[in-house]
């Protein structure tokens, strides 16, 4: 766990959880508040949900692989590469659901979305090789 | 091997949501495939819109045009189906349920039959049943001869709640759905009517619509074309980036205001097919007026000069204005604004106050726009100085924009509504034509006589003193009073209506006139206007009990035997009961407190022998 790629992945996981755990005490209040921003836009209240999830789920994973990538992932260069991988779907991910709610549309988010496929890529890309390099070790 | 085939797991769960796809539940599909749906004339019905239109869908799901008609099921069903009786005329009817399902027992020629209820409709203010009649070509849906009346929790019979003279035929109001209540209680409506009478004389229909209930398409027009067009995300992207714009589809609030209005018109104003082929269309395929259409091409509104279609009622359209023009009846809200000089010389339109996605569902109002704001939106100057507008004090009713200018002069089944023609009030052109005047349903102890006078005072030379009331009474007498006597049917209906409103300025002792009027009114030949009668009496006891509630609260206004015997017992305990009060000088009784009999008689010997019969 020593290494930099599980230790940024570690801090971003944490980062994740920070941002993202507060988000839904945020929603909780909105609708507490009965905010018509909010509350009016099936949409908006679709994505920001969906970001709360992603972000701490994504949080939570990150600070798993962090602590088990070593032993997962024996090569260096391809730990690292993985780590990358994922913290770049980690980030895109909820960011991207996040900001689909932001100035949306009532049929679709706005264009912020196209950072959640792009992001989705990059997880499936950092999990199909971690599964590989752990069938592999 | 088994590590292998976990890879495969990624692939799992997209291939289990396109299975739920392909073989689960499709709203869109379930609802076209309902009875008496169609999907032709590009219509696609409300879930299609929600796909995209999740808010406004939501909206609209709260309100009660999309509640208009329903089918039957404890979650629509209003009424009280628990085995009692409800009388009308001698008769009797029972109303009870079978688990899901509701019937009447009515009386007919061979004795007693049961009727199930397959249709309601209405839902805010009362709900009308419908039973089914299978012919050899088709079905009609057939108007049960009782309605469900939502606040007072009773049953009515449609006899006594259309404005029309007591009638013991049971079958007057039987209607038929099918070429009536089809065309604005539901989108994309098509009567079908098969041109072939049935071996029952009966003319025969296969009737669908769209959907049931006022829908998204009534005022956006048919969304398959625009459905289609959306689907592409690639095309709903470019529109959002602004380089296409929507099509396929009418946003009323994008409307020019004439065609704005049209588009509420379409329901909103009683009309009639613009010609022979047009009616035809109608009968079979269904109005041909679409969203954004220009109306009159279509259909003719209806006015008070419209010539009636049928030899055997010349009056057809006549009664239902007020003698200048005005509407006054519900559903002729389209010709009132047409007719304003807000919209005709201004921008007003139905949106500038009603919002069919927001506010409170009953009335529709913006939440912004409800009260004098509908109007100090744009008349700005008034709004700076109210009271030099008005010549009232500012928290006086006589400040209020809508109770002078749109007064509640025009009937809707037992409610008396705002007029939707938004004028400024004169009482000598009212005192004249017959009609009630703003003023005077305020001020109800004054005449018009002194409306006049006054409104000269407030405003200038502009106004005049009337030279004679229409129905040839005093002019110096209270106008409410006399019109409740002396008017026609929608007069008195709306003078009683009147007389129990809250926010009048009189204090009770000087209602006596009105109560000794609405006391006259119980015996009134009109069952909605005792009905009124009887609810603005009520409404003043609550003010200044003197002992009638419960007489009133017992009594079946609906049963015409017992109206002269009401209306002698009010006015027996009034004259023991209310004596005259020094400085609230009284027409309708003398000195000594008794009534002043002689009055009211030639009061009521003034009222017209016409007879005013409006169903829906």
């Amino acid at each position: 766990m020593n290494d930099d790629a599980t230790r940024k992945t570690l801090v971003l996981g944490w980062a994740l959880l920070a941002l993202f755990l507060p988000l839904g005490l945020t929603l909780e209040a909105l609708h507490a508040l009965k905010l018509p921003v909010y509350l009016d836009s099936e949409m908006r209240r679709e994505m920001w949900t969906l970001a709360h999830a992603h972000g701490n789920l994504l949080g939570i994973l990150c600070l798993v692989f962090a602590v088990v990538a070593a032993k997962a992932i024996p090569d260096d260069a391809a730990r690292a590469s993985i780590a990358r991988w994922l913290r770049w779907g980690a980030v895109l991910m909820p960011f991207g659901f996040f900001l689909g709610g932001v100035l949306n549309h009532e049929g679709d988010p706005s264009w912020g979305i196209a950072l959640v496929p792009v992001g989705g890529l990059f997880l499936l890309v950092a999990l199909m090789r971690t599964a590989w390099a752990a069938w592999r070790s | 091997m088994k590590r292998r085939l976990l890879l495969l797991l990624p692939l799992a769960i997209p291939s289990l949501v396109v299975a739920a796809l392909v073989f689960g539940h499709d709203p869109v599909e379930f609802d076209a495939a309902q009875p008496w749906i169609h999907r032709t004339d590009d219509f696609v019905g409300s879930q299609t819109c929600r796909t995209c239109h999740l808010d406004h869908h939501d909206s609209w799901e709260r309100t009660y045009h999309r509640t208009m008609t329903q089918r039957v099921t404890p979650e629509t069903i209003q009424g009280a189906f628990d085995g009692r009786e409800v009388r009308y005329e001698g008769q009797t009817a029972r109303v009870f349920r079978d688990g899901d399902r509701y019937f009447f027992e009515l009386p007919d020629a061979q004795g007693r039959r049961e009727a199930e209820v397959v249709l309601a409709v209405g839902s805010r203010r009362y709900q009308q049943y419908f039973e089914r009649e299978q012919h050899d070509e088709g079905f009609i849906f057939r108007r049960l001869p009782f309605l469900w009346h939502i606040d007072e929790q009773r049953w009515l019979h449609l006899n006594t709640v259309f404005l029309g003279p007591d009638d013991a035929n049971w079958n007057k109001a039987r209607a038929r759905w099918n070429d009536n209540c089809v065309f604005c209680h539901n989108t994309g409506a098509r009567p079908g009517e098969t041109h072939r009478v049935s071996s029952g004389g009966q003319r025969q229909f296969n009737s669908e619509v769209a959907e049931l209930g006022i829908a998204c398409e009534s005022c956006h027009g048919p969304g398959r074309r625009h459905a289609e067009s959306e689907r592409s995300p690639v095309g709903r992207y470019t529109t959002y980036a602004g380089k296409r714009s929507t099509r396929d589809i009418v946003n009323p609030a994008e409307l020019e205001p004439q065609r704005e209005i049209e588009v509420c018109g379409q329901c909103h104003g009683q009309r009639l097919p613009v010609d022979r082929a047009h009616l035809a269309a109608w009968l079979q395929t269904g109005p041909t007026y679409r969203s954004g259409n220009d109306l009159t091409d279509h259909v003719i509104p209806v006015v008070r000069t419209t010539p009636s279609p049928t030899e055997q009622i010349p009056d057809l359209f006549k009664l239902r204005f007020w003698n200048d023009g005005t509407p006054r009846l519900s559903a002729y809200e389209y010709q009132g604004i047409a007719m304003s000089a807000c919209h005709a010389e201004g921008t007003l339109k139905c949106g500038s106050c009603h919002t069919m996605h927001g506010g409170d569902p009953k009335g529709m109002i913006e939440p912004e726009m409800r009260g004098d704001a509908a109007c100090t939106s744009c008349h700005t100057k008034i709004a700076q100085d109210i009271r030099s507008h008005t010549g009232h004090v500012e928290t006086s009713s006589g400040s209020r924009c809508l109770d002078c200018h749109m007064p509640r002069i025009v009937y809707g089944i037992l409610e008396v509504h705002r007029s939707h023609f938004i004028e400024i009030p004169d009482a000598a052109r009212d005192a004249e034509t017959g009609r009630p005047n703003a003023c005077t349903l305020c001020h109800l102890d004054r005449s018009l006589l002194w409306a006049a006078r006054e409104s000269r005072r407030i405003w200038g030379d502009a106004f005049r003193d009337p030279l004679h009331r229409f129905d040839r009474a005093p002019l110096e007498l209270p106008d409410a009073t006399t019109s409740l006597l002396a008017g026609d049917a929608v007069q008195r209906v709306v003078f009683a209506s009147a007389a129990g409103r809250p926010g009048s300025d009189l204090t009770p002792a000087e209602k006596t006139d009105m109560r000794v009027a609405l006391a006259v009114a119980t015996g009134d030949g009109y069952p909605s206007v005792r009905w009124t009668a009887r609810r603005s009496l009520l409404a003043l006891e609550r003010e200044w009990d003197t002992g009638l509630s419960s007489l009133l609260a017992d009594w079946d206004h609906t049963a015409a035997s017992t109206r002269t015997d009401m209306a002698y017992d009010l006015l027996d305990r009034m004259a023991s009961s209310a004596p005259p009060i020094e400085g609230a000088p009284s027409v309708l009784l003398l000195p000594d407190g008794s009534i002043n009999m002689e009055r009211i008689l030639a009061l009521l010997d003034l009222q017209e022998d016409r007879v005013i019969d409006i169903g829906e």
